[in-house]
């Protein structure tokens, strides 16, 4: 009998898991980013939100001045990319998210 | 037979001794601020930070007070930061922005041939890790990230 429970709870658990994954969304923020002037600045831009928990793509456009993020909206927000922009010397200046959302088991 | 062997050790050794040659940091002799002549070599036996930066750069900038800090936290653990500034760049910015943030290490000024001795990339700022035997141990594009400090220069610097 408390094997069984065991069995249950263990299944119980796993489900949750499998349900909560699948609700973790992909999505695309493009951010406006002032001051990228240079080509060889913007690389910081890249690398540091490349560093963020969370974050699954970046493409920065120094011509366009825009950074474009896919995330995973369970780890991090947008609001937190742009905290990272900023520290990186420039600003992010506007946001304009397109929600793409996805499984996240498909961006993976 | 005795020669065969010697020379097989000899074929092992040399790109060895070829590659610590090539890492061996370039001798460096630049002016800093104040016009005084500064040997890149006087370091050794320190771990050095050698940030490429200007004044023109907002990520050069925005990492310079991470540098201060780390320079104040570990100068007794031997770390020594020494900024290098290069054309296009003016003078009194590099004066004022310095003084502004409270630099605590040399800035010197070089060219950008100085920055070519040590990488071919154009990205800004650079930073190369030196470490006490003069060797480059590292070069890092971009923002010194305090992760990429933490994995990178704190082993050398708690190595004695």
């Amino acid at each position: 009998m408390r094997k069984t429970t065991s069995i249950i709870a263990a299944v119980a658990v796993l489900l949750c898991l499998t349900v909560a994954s699948a609700y973790a969304t992909t999505k695309t923020a493009t951010i406006r980013v002032e001051g990228m002037k240079c080509d060889k600045c913007s690389a910081s831009v890249t690398k540091a939100l490349k560093a963020v928990d969370g974050v699954q793509k970046v493409d920065v456009s120094f011509e366009k001045g825009v950074a474009i993020v896919e995330y995973d909206d369970q780890k991090v927000t947008e609001a937190r990319l742009r905290e990272v922009i900023n520290a990186t010397g420039f600003k992010a200046v506007e946001e304009k998210t397109s929600s793409a959302p996805s499984a996240s088991s498909e961006g993976s | 037979m005795i020669r065969k062997i010697i020379f097989g050790v000899w074929l092992i050794a040399l790109p060895i001794t070829a590659s610590g040659q090539a890492n061996q940091a370039p001798a460096v002799v630049l002016k800093d601020l104040r016009g005084r002549s500064i040997r890149l070599d006087a370091y050794k036996g320190k771990i050095v930070l050698l940030n490429f930066w200007a004044t023109w750069c907002p990520p050069c900038r925005a990492e310079i007070p991470d540098l201060v800090k780390w320079q104040r936290q570990f100068r007794s653990k031997g770390l020594q930061v020494i900024g290098i500034t290069y054309p296009p760049t003016k003078l009194r910015h590099v004066r004022r922005f310095t003084h502004a943030v409270g630099v605590n290490y040399p800035i010197l000024l070089g060219a950008k041939k100085t920055r070519a001795l040590f990488d071919s990339s154009e990205t800004m700022p650079l930073t190369i890790i030196i470490d006490r035997d003069g060797q480059v141990r590292d070069r890092i594009e971009g923002i010194l990230l305090p992760e990429e400090f933490e994995q990178k220069v704190k082993p050398l610097l708690d190595q004695n």
